[in-house]
């Protein structure tokens, strides 16, 4: 009995070891490089219609235009961020990407201890507990002007009150945003800023519902922006967003979208102010292939097409199609800079 | 039968991996792979694989200890969940607020601090059972809600956010941290990776002497008896002395205080400050299948655990290496918690006299008879 136990625990053994060398000798001797990427969602998931499932077109795109071979793992809960992340650098991927602020703790503490693997993070930076980016050598944060998308989707709406085309007309606009942090604020003040400047006398009426998943939330404060006269509302608020397009669908006024393109999530959505986290992933990988990987804050705006905006169901009059092209011209070459603060 | 329960579940978990056109045999063995570090294909480092399991099961056998204890006497603890944040929640605020005491007196604090939040969180049903008969599924599960929206508000908004536009807390101070088995140092090479890569901490121990105090418990004191006394027949045990309402009523505080430390050391040993992950926290509903699987053992909570947590960290690596969508271990837990449920259906009914019934206290208590607790405790000759 005995025997056969050890006998048993020899042959597991000898099938341990087999494993490990067969892994140890298949790293190593292919010719031509084949870039190795891995991708790490936050708990949203690859279906999330928005950055991970935008991250993930980005890897896909790579995948096929750059032949790299490309990973995902999707975290199932905020323990899993560490965990994946370092198993892809103990895999000695070429670049392993975080998706999201969420993961800036966990990108910042695992990128200390591969310091030869190359990391990448959407929306934030490799930091400490405290929040204070760590600034390591081999890690690439990928941030947007998300007032760049947002003055777009602004401009829009201002026109559409100065010329009466909007539902109501009384020169009132309405943004909902999650909660008043810089990544929604920037949304936010580049609305305002290009609304006031195709309608002076506009008057733009922010709320917060404090929350970034419940659709109910939202669709209160929605509601109330709505019954005030706003006839143009603009969601800054991710999945409680949703409550925004749909109060506004109720209330036969016209909805903006966010971050990705929100075209079927409601008939009042007009327009979408896009995020372009694919352009940004696809930008990072080809940087790696490319060995021009940089550390540091890599930032996407109109100027490099990583923000930008989607005319959704609606079809837009020539003027204003004329008059956003110019706008979005005029940003690209500087001429107009929305700013990253809420005006007055 | 709980080894059957698993088996069916990796059997039907094969036959979807199947129809679905990927290969079970690679799905499975990258989940092995993932879950102990055996046979790796990928070039993954086993002792980090082996290391990542431990992390998550930590929390899981104190967290099942906390469901099986209740169970033994006929209470379902499905507020595992909220017990642990209101353990990490106190462990958290004693961390920060005492920053700078050293470690023998600030850990012991963070930990029992945990604890005392744990239990009271488990001791508001404990005692709306005992007193107004308020069923304690429905009570727990709500409480689960009111801990969590305290926590959300506590990191947003409330006293513990780190700085406007966050939603985490301050790190605790060094003093309210378990050690790591293994050095945290980015530089010292163990197993071929820097040693701060194995998070395995002391709170093993910890979890590991949690299960050990829940057996001599519930074996070799004559409360023990009491709880499986009370979960047998509430009748028989009033009729041999035994108060119903002080055993059901103990039991939650003692059951709250595991869960309470699971969260502390969680804390403690992992996170070291109290972050919106949380928010998506599962453990104490995990903790409810181990509980089950582990079929109310010491032992077996620990043998689930190591499953669950084998299966929490094998689920990545089978998505990366094998294509299959992590998600599929879900349906595994799900599987296995499907087929206890199946099996044994008669032993939940018996383990559970109170479940489904609407009035959950006996009928022959009379309305007055908190006043009489002390004549129940006096007990009538039995032979």
């Amino acid at each position: 009995m005995a025997h056969k136990r050890l006998r048993f625990l020899g042959v597991v053994v000898a099938a341990m070891v087999l494993a490990m060398a067969c892994g140890g000798t298949s790293g190593g001797g292919t010719p031509a490089k084949t870039y190795k990427i891995g991708l790490v969602t936050d708990i949203g998931g690859l279906n999330d219609k928005s950055f991970n499932h935008l991250a993930d077109l980005g890897l896909e795109r790579a995948k096929t235009e750059l032949k790299v071979q490309g990973d995902v793992k999707e975290s199932k809960t905020g323990d899993d961020y560490i965990p994946n992340l370092a198993d892809f650098a103990t895999k000695k991927y070429d670049l392993v990407i975080g998706v999201g602020f969420l993961m800036q703790e966990a990108v910042g503490t695992v990128s200390a201890q591969f310091p030869t693997v190359n990391f990448a993070i959407i929306d934030g930076a490799g930091t400490d507990a405290k929040g204070n980016d760590l600034k390591h050598t081999n890690v690439q944060s990928l941030y947007f002007k998300e007032q760049d998308a947002g003055a777009m989707v602004g401009a829009m709406a201002g026109w559409l009150e100065k010329n009466g085309k909007a539902k109501k007309n009384q020169h009132k606009i309405g943004a909902v945003g999650g909660v008043s942090i810089p990544p929604v604020n920037h949304y936010i003040a580049g609305y305002k800023w290009a609304a006031k400047m195709e309608d002076p006398s506009i008057q733009v009426i922010i709320g917060y519902s404090n929350n970034f998943t419940d659709p109910a939330k939202c669709s209160g404060v929605a509601q109330s922006q709505i019954n005030q006269g706003a006839d143009v509302e603009f969601q800054v608020a991710g999945g409680c967003g949703l409550g925004v397009l749909q109060s506004a669908g109720k209330a036969g006024v016209y909805s903006i979208g966010v971050d990705a393109d929100q075209k079927d999530a409601d008939t009042s959505v007009i327009a979408s102010a896009l995020k372009k986290v694919d352009v940004a992933t696809f930008t990072a990988i080809q940087s790696v292939v490319k060995g021009q990987f940089q550390a540091g804050a890599l930032t996407f705006s109109i100027a490099n097409d990583g923000a930008g905006y989607a005319v959704d169901n609606f079809t837009l009059p020539a003027d204003l199609k004329t008059e956003l092209d110019k706008i979005q011209s005029q940003i690209k070459n500087g001429t107009l800079t929305p700013p990253a603060d809420i005006p007055a | 039968m709980p080894l059957g329960s698993v088996l069916f579940a990796f059997v039907v978990g094969a036959l979807i991996v199947g129809v679905t056109g990927a290969n079970p045999f690679s799905a499975y063995a990258s989940l092995i792979c993932g879950g102990f570090g055996i046979a790796c294909t990928q070039g993954e480092n086993p002792a980090l694989q082996i290391s990542s399991t431990i992390v998550f099961l930590i929390p899981l056998i104190t967290t099942g200890v906390a469901v099986a204890l209740p169970f033994r006497a006929g209470l379902f603890n499905i507020g595992a969940e909220g017990q642990l944040l209101a353990g990490s929640m106190a462990c958290t605020a004693i961390g920060i607020k005492f920053n700078t005491l050293p470690t023998p007196i600030l850990l012991p604090m963070v930990l029992v601090g945990g604890m005392v939040a744990g239990a009271l969180w488990a001791g508001v049903p404990g005692v709306l059972k005992a007193t107004v008969g308020a069923h304690e599924v429905v009570t727990t599960i709500m409480l689960n809600y009111v801990a969590q929206w305290l926590l959300r508000y506590l990191i947003i908004g409330g006293p513990l956010q780190l700085g406007p536009g966050t939603s985490k807390s301050l790190p605790i101070g060094d003093g309210a941290r378990l050690a790591t088995i293994l050095p945290a140092s980015n530089s010292l090479i163990i197993f071929g990776l820097p040693s701060s890569v194995f998070r395995v901490h002391t709170g093993l121990l910890i979890a590991l002497a949690a299960a050990a105090a829940f057996a001599f418990l519930l074996w070799r004191t004559s409360f023990g008896y009491e709880i499986r006394a009370v979960g047998q027949s509430q009748k028989a045990a009033r009729y041999a002395g035994v108060s119903v309402r002080r055993t059901i009523i103990v039991t939650m505080l003692i059951a709250g205080a595991f869960s309470g430390l699971a969260g502390a050391v969680q804390i403690a040993g992992v996170d070291h400050n109290l972050t919106d992950k949380y928010f998506s926290d599962t453990t104490g509903f995990d903790a409810i299948a181990v509980a089950l699987l582990g079929l109310g053992s010491a032992v077996g909570i620990v043998l689930a655990s190591i499953l669950f947590g084998a299966l929490h960290s094998g689920g990545a690596i089978m998505q990366s290496d094998s294509g299959i969508s992590g998600n599929l271990v879900l349906v595994l837990q799900a599987l296995i918690l499907f087929s206890i449920a199946a099996n044994f259906v008669g032993q939940i009914r018996r383990l559970l006299p109170g479940f489904g019934k609407p009035a959950p206290l006996p009928p022959e208590l009379p309305p007055a008879a908190g006043l009489m607790s002390g004549a129940a405790a006096t007990p009538p000759e039995v032979t």
